[in-house]
């Protein structure tokens, strides 16, 4: 039911602020997501960076990403509707070609930060990245 | 002689306002698709403003209505009806619209804000279990939540501002 409070002529800053409850809803909305974000980084940033390729829940491949210098892979992976390309270089993972219609894979760009994917849906391809630089080398020895 | 059911007044401009809030929710969905997209499936949720307005104005039938037909509308002029799009797209909507319902009707305190920021992470939340039950069946894809719910949080609260700012000025619209 429409009530006055919320017809109420307030200034787009007082509104911003918000009700207590919506405060509240905001703290607890932001402590989830620090929680989880700090549990799903624990778990995808160990080791060196990697791009793990799925179609549905089958792994197709999984490979370091290439530092600079390093040669790019070139992958090919077989979906639903047909061929994505995926290209890992020093820039990172990305689909360089997908059959979908909406090409937003493609569009995506290259991504290599632990925890980023990207997701061709119409294909059912998702890259993964794992692993961050700053394990790339478990252990350095002189 | 039968007697001729007119519809009355009110009843005409609560259906007048009710296109002109489909129509305005249309544009922003066709808009929105048109954005580069900060993530995947994400998007700033303004035509969740215009939701939100047929909510506060004329009540939950309306609001999930206007939900339905914008996504069905929008999704024919972008393209995308009846695709994978359009499938995570319905899921999101609507399951915003029912949050934003709920939380109107249980959660006693709240403003436009709250409950837009509930829609908000509803939308995003339902948008992933979508893909990853019906499409792509792989856990990893839900790495990428916590980001992209932080970003939801950030837009649901500046719409939900948007939304009280917009019913505030504009009080004689509001029908019931």
């Amino acid at each position: 039911m429409l009530t006055a409070e919320y017809v109420s002529r307030q200034s787009f800053g007082r509104l911003l602020l918000g009700r207590p409850t919506d405060r509240l809803l905001l703290l607890a909305s932001l402590l989830g997501i620090a929680l989880s974000w700090t549990l799903v980084r624990s778990h995808v940033a160990a080791g060196a960076p990697l791009a793990e390729i799925y179609h549905g829940q089958r792994l197709l491949a999984s490979y370091l990403l290439p530092q600079k210098g390093q040669p790019a892979v070139h992958f090919m992976a077989e979906g639903d509707i047909g061929r994505s390309e995926i290209i890992l270089d020093e820039d990172g993972a990305r689909i360089a070609s997908s059959p979908c219609l909406s090409q937003r894979c493609v569009l995506s760009g290259p991504h290599r930060h632990a925890g980023d994917l990207i997701a061709c849906v119409p294909n059912h391809i998702l890259v993964s990245i794992r692993g961050s630089d700053d394990h790339r080398f478990d252990a350095v020895v002189e | 002689m039968h007697a001729v059911l007119r519809p009355t007044l009110a009843e005409l401009e609560s259906k007048a306002v009710w296109l002109a809030l489909l129509m305005l929710a249309i544009g922003l969905h066709v808009f929105e698709a048109a954005l580069p997209s900060l993530g995947p499936w994400f998007k700033p949720g303004l035509a969740n403003i215009v939701t939100l307005l047929a909510l506060l104005w004329m009540g939950p039938r309306a609001a999930v209505i206007l939900t339905l037909s914008r996504i069905v509308v929008g999704s024919f002029f972008i393209g995308t009806l009846l695709t994978p799009t359009f499938v995570i797209s319905l899921a999101g909507g609507l399951a915003a619209a029912i949050a934003m319902i709920f939380a109107w009707r249980i959660l006693p305190g709240i403003g436009p804000v709250g409950v837009s920021l509930l829609g908000a992470l509803t939308h995003m939340a339902v948008q992933f279990v979508t893909v990853e039950s019906l499409f792509i069946r792989q856990p990893a894809l839900y790495y990428a939540l916590p980001p992209l719910l932080l970003l939801s949080c950030i837009t649901g609260w500046i719409n939900g501002a948007l939304a009280g700012y917009i019913a505030g000025r504009l009080p004689d619209v509001a029908i019931r």
